[in-house]
């Protein structure tokens, strides 16, 4: 039978939110997963931070995501709009689900960040699956909408 | 990958609008009026003349930028080439100079808010008494900051729109100038040393070309984009600021400019007079874009240059942090901003302007230089698509232009900028020098031809070359016989890691007798340790290596290294093992349950035959052990340009197989030079029969534990034995989890 959670597509944004997206899957019983990292692209202007910082940054996150969940694939992927480069990326690995926590957040943050969570569960094309961040009760209300 | 290939969204004409967005802002909007009331007509050359010395640097900075591709740019070019000290000047000067431009074009941006909305009353805020200007310049500062720190979503169109736009109102300007300009009204001309003084004033409106290289990583094919947009923007800017100088000169009658009040901008006036109120708003318009886009680059750039200065520890790499959130560099943009907020309270707008120019000029100078460098001492991975034309002439003059225009800037900008150069020095002595892990193209040159080159410069270079971290060599000697052998390998990789040897001498004294107890014939000790001691000493001063020396009583030898190794804080042990070291029988048994942890750090153990490096055989399959003998190996090809074999044993018809994994692992290792040597058959044989021709052989362990190895009778300890050569085992530290400990 197939399942849910057969090849997992993991985006993370932080190494906290790898941690904790890692520790809720790990919860879980899962097949494969892949652990992707999106470096926002500003489409021919200078990025936010360089390219080089970023990526470095996503090693840490998926060595974050690596101690909680042993063996994972990790991929760092490109793309000036974020939720849909998640897209892209459950699409070209063929994912079973989109798998993502929430992160909080309120509503300005939200708006000056804009709101990849919500993107992901009003546009997608794959199934998203949202797993509560026991890390952090306050957390639960988010998952609520 | 095509991924990778996603990151490079900067194309030819985003590159170019980078370079010309940075560059046209508050100079050619704010300073044509102090130019031409100092400079007369000559402040269009003074205009010419900066673009002129900043385009022999980017035809430098073109070279450099397609050569290393790398986040930091001019910062990163220096670093890499003169080495960290002068790394950490180009850092400080680069980070310090985009602050202090970014000040500079606030303070603009504050003149044309200030225009528009003619604000003109001084705000009194109790006895301190503000000008507008600098107030507005503050607000548009710390908005600038906010939109840098949280990330809002830049794109290149809109960077493209305003370029274009920018361009656009310049370029109208000049054509209704050129309509009515008559060399009648041109000013008299100036003499050199205000001409001079101009340009080196002017030169803070021709910031920005180098910022492109600071992207490089993200601009698309950079080995044809990079230099066309680097020069190109450099020849644009320099052709449009030069006409808008001739239109101001000589399309107004003469006395214009200096008769203006002092709150009112030359440039919109001049447009009000060629084209009316339209001809005003529109330059309105046009200072607050370029003052805002430039303040806007200058900020995002200068995170760059600290990420690039914490990746080489000259910086606390904390201060890179990426924030959770908005994924921007926070803490670096936080404190550049301060920076900023302080020099706009601080700084008149000479002064900001002039500080942005003499640290930039420093740079140039120094990246000049550093071109200069890295074309002679023609490092094997230095291989750039752009080449500058009429070398050295044009590096030459870069360098010489770009330090000798300091001398005409105003005293206290250049007094000002030497403290900042003094410390950035000091930091480096202070600060960066046990933390920068890059050694500069420079002095690895000087070093490497010691003997050629004369005394002084080879002590300077040793003088100031980072300590690696401190990385420090422990050698543990327990008797005469092969010291001198261990500490020569030693002294030769600390020598080429720019490190420490330390050498203890480790006495160990049976259970039964209390370490007190030991202490108490510390006379007789001590001598057979000074006696060691003193000839480690003379051995590792032999190479100039830096050196301590320790006596440790122990119960067990090895357990004594191992400690001694943790509390002396080693990078690297190196020691002899074999009958005649270490030499009681009976110490391998009682090693093996004393060693089967991991070792606290890396570790060579030579099974001495007399130190002869000159031919090095290096069996390999890859992995973490032979990760550590390939740089071990590297390190004394580079002390005694020895001959490198690399060995792999393949089985019977997989000698294509094997002969492709050496040279991927050659050349991931950097031994391209080395020989390569497929065997077959029995690995033990081969290796023996390999080792005939070789006059060390460099064997890493396996994932097993070397040590452990040793004392079973396996591959590696057999090979030892038979052997005639002096073998070299090694074994990386790794972090062992608790499982393979125990199994």
């Amino acid at each position: 039978m197939s399942n849910l959670l057969d090849t997992v597509l993991l985006p993370v944004a932080s190494e906290d939110d790898a941690r904790s997206s890692a520790r809720a899957l790990a919860e879980q019983d899962y097949g494969t997963v892949t652990v992707v990292h999106i470096i926002e692209k500003a489409d021919g202007a200078p990025d936010k931070a360089s390219v080089e910082q970023r990526e470095q940054a996503a090693e840490e996150m998926f060595e974050a995501a690596r101690a909680e969940l042993g063996d994972i694939e990790t991929d760092v992927v490109y793309g000036a709009d974020v939720a849909e480069a998640i897209f892209d990326a459950a699409t070209d690995r063929d994912a079973s689900a989109i798998v993502v926590t929430p992160r909080g957040g309120n509503r300005f943050i939200r708006l000056i960040t804009g709101d990849v969570a919500l993107r992901l569960v009003t546009e997608t094309e794959h199934p998203v699956v949202v797993l509560p961040d026991r890390t952090d009760e306050t957390a639960d209300t988010e998952t609520d909408e | 990958m095509s991924d990778e290939e996603l990151a490079k969204d900067i194309g030819p004409l985003a590159a170019l609008t980078i370079g010309v967005g940075t560059m046209i802002g508050a100079g050619i909007f704010v300073l044509p009026r102090a130019a031409i009331s100092q400079a007369g007509s000559f402040a269009i050359v003074a205009f010419t003349l900066g673009g002129a010395i900043a385009l022999l640097t980017a035809f430098s900075a073109s070279e450099l930028g397609t050569a290393m591709p790398k986040s930091g740019g001019a910062y990163y070019y220096v670093n890499h080439a003169l080495g960290p000290m002068f790394g950490s000047v180009a850092g400080w000067a680069n980070w310090l100079g985009l602050a202090f431009a970014s000040a500079f074009y606030m303070v603009g941006f504050g003149q044309y808010i200030q225009q528009i909305f003619g604000l003109t009353a001084t705000v009194g805020v109790g006895p301190v008494a503000l000008d507008p200007v600098k107030l507005i310049a503050l607000a548009g500062a710390l908005l600038f900051i906010t939109v840098n720190y949280v990330g809002a979503k830049e794109t290149g169109r809109l960077q493209n729109v305003i370029v274009i736009i920018l361009v656009a109102i310049l370029t109208v300007f000049t054509i209704y100038g050129g309509l009515r300009a008559d060399p009648a009204n041109l000013p008299p001309t100036a003499g050199f040393s205000d001409t001079m003084a101009v340009t080196g004033i002017i030169f803070v409106s021709y910031l920005g070309f180098v910022q492109i290289t600071s992207v490089a990583e993200e601009i698309q094919d950079p080995g044809v984009n990079l230099p066309r947009a680097v020069i190109g923007s450099v020849l644009l800017v320099t052709v449009i600021y030069a006409l808008v100088l001739l239109t101001m000169a000589a399309a107004v009658e003469p006395g214009f400019i200096e008769a203006l009040p002092t709150e009112q901008i030359a440039v919109v006036e001049v447009a009000r007079i060629l084209l009316g109120p339209i001809g005003a708003i529109a330059m309105l318009l046009g200072g607050l874009l370029a003052t805002a886009s430039s303040a806007n680059a200058s900020i995002l750039a200068s995170s760059r240059i600290n990420f690039a200065m914490g990746r080489d520890g000259i910086v606390s790499e904390s201060l890179n942090e990426i924030h959770p959130r908005f994924a921007t560099p926070y803490r670096s943009i936080a404190v550049t901003g301060g920076l900023i907020l302080v020099f706009i309270a601080a700084g008149t707008v000479e002064t900001l302007a002039s500080m942005g120019s003499v640290l930039h000029l420093i740079i140039y100078g120094l990246l000049n230089i550093g071109l200069i460098v890295m074309r002679e001492a023609e490092p094997a991975e230095y291989d750039p698509d752009y080449t500058v034309p009429l070398y050295p002439v044009v590096p030459i003059l870069g360098a010489l232009t770009s330090l000798g225009l300091i001398v005409f800037l105003a005293p206290v900008a250049i007094g000002l900028s030497a403290v900042l150069v003094a410390g950035a020095v000091l930091w480096y002595f202070v600060y960066a020098r046990s933390r920068a892990t890059k050694q500069g193209i420079l002095s690895q040159y000087i070093l490497s031809r010691s003997e050629a080159m004369p005394d002084a410069a080879v002590s300077a270079a040793t003088g100031v070359q980072p300590d690696g971290g401190n990385y420090r060599v422990m050698v543990p000697l327990a008797n005469p016989e092969n010291e001198s052998d261990l500490i020569t390998l030693a002294s030769a990789i600390a020598k080429q890691r720019g490190g420490t040897v330390v050498a203890t001498h480790i006495v160990t004294v049976p259970d039964q007798t209390a370490l007190a107890g030991a202490a108490e014939r510390s006379d007789e000790i001590d001598e057979t340790s000074q006696h060691l001691l003193d000839r480690a000493r003379e051995d590792a001063e032999t190479f100039g290596v830096d050196i301590e020396t320790h006596t440790i009583i122990s119960h067990k030898s090895f357990e004594g290294i191992f400690d001694a190794a943790k509390s002396h804080t080693a990078d690297l042990v190196v020691m002899g093992w074999g009958p005649d070291s270490h030499g009681s029988p009976g110490r391998a048994e009682s090693a093996i349950d004393e060693l089967t942890e991991s070792v606290p750090c890396d570790f060579l153990v030579m099974r001495d035959r007399g130190f002869d490096p000159s031919r090095i055989l290096l069996p390999t399959a890859g992995g973490p052990d032979s990760d550590l003998t390939a740089s071990v190996a590297k390190l004394l090809q580079a002390e005694y340009g020895s001959e490198v074999t690399l060995l792999n044993v393949a089985d019977d018809g997989e000698r294509d197989d094997a002969e492709q994994f050496l040279e991927t692992w050659a050349e991931g290792h950097g031994l391209e030079d080395s020989t390569l040597r497929i065997e077959t058959g029995d690995v033990e044989t081969a290796i023996e029969r390999a080792a005939e021709d070789a006059t060390l052989l460099l064997i890493g362990a396996t994932e097993e534990g070397l040590l452990r190895r040793l004392v079973g009778g396996s591959l590696v300890l057999d090979v030892v034995d038979d052997v005639e050569c002096t073998v070299v085992l090694g074994e990386k530290h790794r972090h062992r989890g608790l499982l393979d400990r125990l199994f």
